[in-house]
């Protein structure tokens, strides 16, 4: 808008009637988180989708396969159920009604929880627009709207956002609103999703430490980083079902492989060092400091992926902290 | 120049032996820290200063001060000034004239006041908060004319160069017209010819004319050299104040030229070394208030004199760059705010245009600074918020206007003040492209129990005093 007026014709300075200003409006919420979706959708698809359309074609084949399988499998035992009693067939039917009914409401939860997660990714994106590219004034409105849907409904943050919204004046501009959302609302959320991670990996390290078998602390870190994951996600409101776990379970993968998120080669030696000189103490300390760290890893990922505003350089989590901790560990243990 | 450097020598020595004494005595328990304020072309320090105490009293608008947003603040509240010869800031009368049930600017300051504020919170880093749970800050707030500022850099000046420079300015538009009882002065005396009282007296009363209507003029020419000819206080008529800058080379004893050049030297030995020793030396941070709206308004001119005086008055912090006197001399100001006041005179989303035009006034004087020493940050601010900003509707466009009731009315209207460029200071081949109009502050503040509404008086906070409140 802004924009338009500046290229055009020039106007001089002048007073206006005062009966006809409008506070400045807000534009349309769904229409730039929809754009911004959209926008982003063809990366997302070509980043998460399996290359080969082969493959789609076999599995949904496959799938379309065993629910015609199921259906007459279904078919008989209600002819069958119902040949023999009344009764058991009316139970078998409620019996494949209920699964059906969960089954779907499953199958929503997920597409829901995937739509969240969708949608932080988009306000993350936006966010960066935001704060980077100058943009027509009310656009972070509509940006802090959508972030007080996300946390609708969070009794924690209730108090944080009300106060963001007091605070927010004609004033600021669109970089002021995201940077004042991100040190009210979520600087918190990243303390305690800190703690949780710090948590988490002092979990794995001690139990790598004390368990007897190999197979066990495999199976205990497993379990405890998709807990974190799952905490982590839920703390910043992407509330992710399996499907939505496991996927940014998977990306995060990815992420702590190829981009090594915000550590470099010279924190990872930092580490195999720190780790080393724990191994000399004792093996098992060693690799529980090591599988501790990974899950710190991993739990820093997490956090960088399910934050709706990017961290800057300022508020970047670090493992310099869990590191200290998890190498004190020793020397609490023995 | 003999004596100047032992005076150096004494004021770095008892600088020297006051920090020492801050150290053992208060330093670890009670943090000090002295913030200069001073403006050009009546930015609006009082104001500033008012709504800055206010705000840090009331701490409810201050979410981009780390210390209060993080909740480690605890309070803060006035307290009795350190230095016993120094006026106190009239706080509460500037308070009641701004929040008054007739609200109206307070009265312009003259000369240097200060007030001290005492912060009470709980500190981030870790080896303070193990020493102490609960740390106290005192901020001494300094508020000082601008015109003594720009009286620093005479410090380096002989009389021959400072006259040459004056001279130079004077004869140039828009100072030329308001110059010219004074320079023609200038060419009916000798300055050759030997001194006479009356003369030099002349000279001066005609140059102090010229000063004032610098002042007065519409174009509010920033540029004013020595300041304390148009704020004498009891020095008017002191032979301190009776001298003026004099065309051509150094002349003999006993000349008009000598006479003017003592005067010359005892100006700037009692006042400005006076200032920079007792106040100046000792400042931590500064904070420098332009109107550059104003400057603006005033078209071309006015902004090309106020470019000279923000580079004049940035000269002071360029320390450490001349050999070891500067050094004594030096001070130790580690940021300085450049702030363009009053930016609820135009709408929000312009607030970074002015920001980039105050950058490029000063840009290439920042980067020496910023090399050499203290660091140096631009920003738009508005101590006291009086106007919001609106759309309305011109010819099926839509404008961003700001609404507010303009001085001297008592109905609130909707001006469009004109945009600037992103990377002009004047859209081109335009008569009149600005019209920014002066406002009252709003109506019933008094009820405000959060502090005084502002724009970014918490990032030039955060900018001025965050690292003491870590």
């Amino acid at each position: 808008m802004t924009e338009r007026t500046r290229d055009s014709a020039w106007v001089p300075p002048m007073e206006l009637d005062p009966e006809r200003a409008v506070p400045v409006p807000a534009v349309e919420e769904e229409a730039i988180i929809a754009g911004a979706a959209a926008e982003r959708l063809p990366v997302l698809l070509a980043e998460d989708r399996p290359k080969s359309r082969l493959g789609r074609w076999l599995v949904g084949g496959i799938a379309a396969l065993v629910l015609v399988a199921l259906g007459f499998d279904t078919w008989d035992l209600f002819t069958r159920a119902f040949a023999t009693s009344i009764a058991l067939g009316v139970l078998v039917a409620s019996a494949v009604a209920v699964a059906g009914g969960a089954a779907v409401a499953m199958l929503l939860g997920e597409l829901r929880s995937l739509r969240r997660l969708r949608k932080i990714e988009s306000l993350r994106v936006e966010a960066e627009r935001l704060s980077t590219v100058e943009t027509p004034a009310g656009e972070a409105d509509r940006f802090a709207g959508s972030l007080t849907r996300l946390y609708d409904g969070r009794a924690d943050l209730a108090p944080a956002l009300e106060r963001v919204k007091d605070q927010v004046t004609d004033a600021h501009d669109d970089s002021e609103i995201v940077r004042l959302l991100d040190r009210e609302v979520l600087a918190p959320l990243d303390r305690r999703a800190y703690q949780t991670v710090l948590r988490a990996s002092r979990d794995t390290a001690v139990a790598t430490a004390l368990s007897p078998a190999a197979v066990v602390d495999l199976a205990v870190v497993l379990w405890r980083n998709l807990k974190l994951v799952r905490e982590i996600a839920a703390l910043y409101g992407a509330r992710p079902g399996y499907v939505g776990s496991l996927k940014l379970l998977r990306r995060m993968l990815a992420n702590i492989a190829v981009a090594g998120v915000a550590e470099s080669a010279h924190h990872v030696a930092v580490e195999a060092l720190g780790g080393s000189i724990a191994a000399a103490i004792s093996t098992r300390m060693g690799q529980g400091v090591i599988n501790g760290l990974l899950t710190a890893r991993v739990g820093i990922t997490a956090m960088h992926l399910c934050r709706p505003i990017a961290f800057g350089p300022a508020n970047r989590p670090s493992l310099g902290q869990i590191r200290k901790e998890l190498l004190s560990l020793p020397k609490q243990v023995l | 120049m003999r004596l100047p450097i032992i005076n150096d020598l004494y004021d770095a020595g008892s600088r020297l032996l006051g920090r020492a004494g801050d150290l053992v005595s208060g330093g670890i328990l009670e943090q000090d820290v002295r913030l200069g304020v001073t403006g050009l072309r009546r930015a609006g320090k009082t104001v500033f200063v008012t709504a800055l105490v206010d705000n840090l009293l009331k701490a409810g608008r201050l979410p981009f001060l780390d210390v209060v947003s993080s909740g480690r603040f605890q309070a803060s509240r006035l307290r009795p000034q350190p230095d016993p010869d120094v006026p106190r800031f009239e706080l509460e009368d500037h308070l009641a004239s701004l929040t008054g049930p007739d609200p109206h600017w307070p009265e312009r300051t003259r000369g240097i006041s200060q007030l001290r504020l005492s912060l009470r919170y709980r500190p981030n880093a870790v080896l303070k908060r193990t020493i102490q749970p609960v740390a106290t800050l005192n901020l001494d707030i300094i508020d000082y004319p601008g015109e003594w500022l720009l009286d620093l850099p005479l410090l380096h000046q002989s009389f021959s160069e400072w006259s040459a420079l004056t001279l130079d300015l004077a004869g140039r538009p828009p100072r030329d017209e308001l110059s010219q009882s004074w320079r023609g002065w200038l060419a009916t005396v000798d300055p050759a010819a030997p001194a006479e009282e009356e003369e030099a007296r002349r000279g001066a009363a005609l140059y102090t004319e010229y000063l004032h209507a610098c002042r007065r003029s519409e174009n509010l020419l920033s540029l004013i050299q020595p300041g304390r000819f148009v704020e004498p206080g009891d020095l008017a008529n002191a032979p301190l104040l009776t001298f003026c800058p004099l065309p051509g080379e150094r002349r003999g004893r006993g000349s008009l030229w000598a006479l003017m050049e003592d005067r010359y030297e005892a100006y700037k030995k009692t006042l400005v070394r006076g200032f920079f020793a007792e106040h100046f030396a000792k400042l931590d941070r500064q904070i420098v208030l332009i109107d550059v709206l104003g400057a603006l308004n005033s078209g071309p001119a006015g902004m090309s004199d106020m470019k000279r005086a923000l580079e004049l008055s940035l000269e002071p912090f360029r320390h450490g760059s001349s050999g070891w006197l500067d050094w004594l001399l030096g001070t130790k100001i580690d940021r300085v705010l450049f702030a363009a006041t009053k930016a609820d005179h135009v709408a929000s989303h312009q607030h970074n245009s002015l920001r980039h035009l105050l950058d490029r006034l000063v840009s290439d004087a920042r980067s020496g600074i910023r090399f050499e020493g203290a660091q140096v940050e631009t920003m738009a601010i508005a101590a006291l918020k009086s106007t919001e900003t609106v759309v309305s509707e011109h010819e099926g466009r839509q404008l961003r206007c700001v609404r507010g009731v303009p001085i001297g009315r008592d109905r609130p209207t909707v001006l469009y003040p004109g945009e600037i460029p992103e990377d002009a200071d004047f859209p081109p081949g335009r008569e009149r492209p600005y019209n920014f109009m002066a406002f009252q502050p709003p109506a019933d503040l008094a009820r405000e129990t959060r502090g005084l509404p502002h724009i970014r008086l918490d990032q030039a906070l955060q900018f001025l005093l965050g690292d003491y409140l870590e």
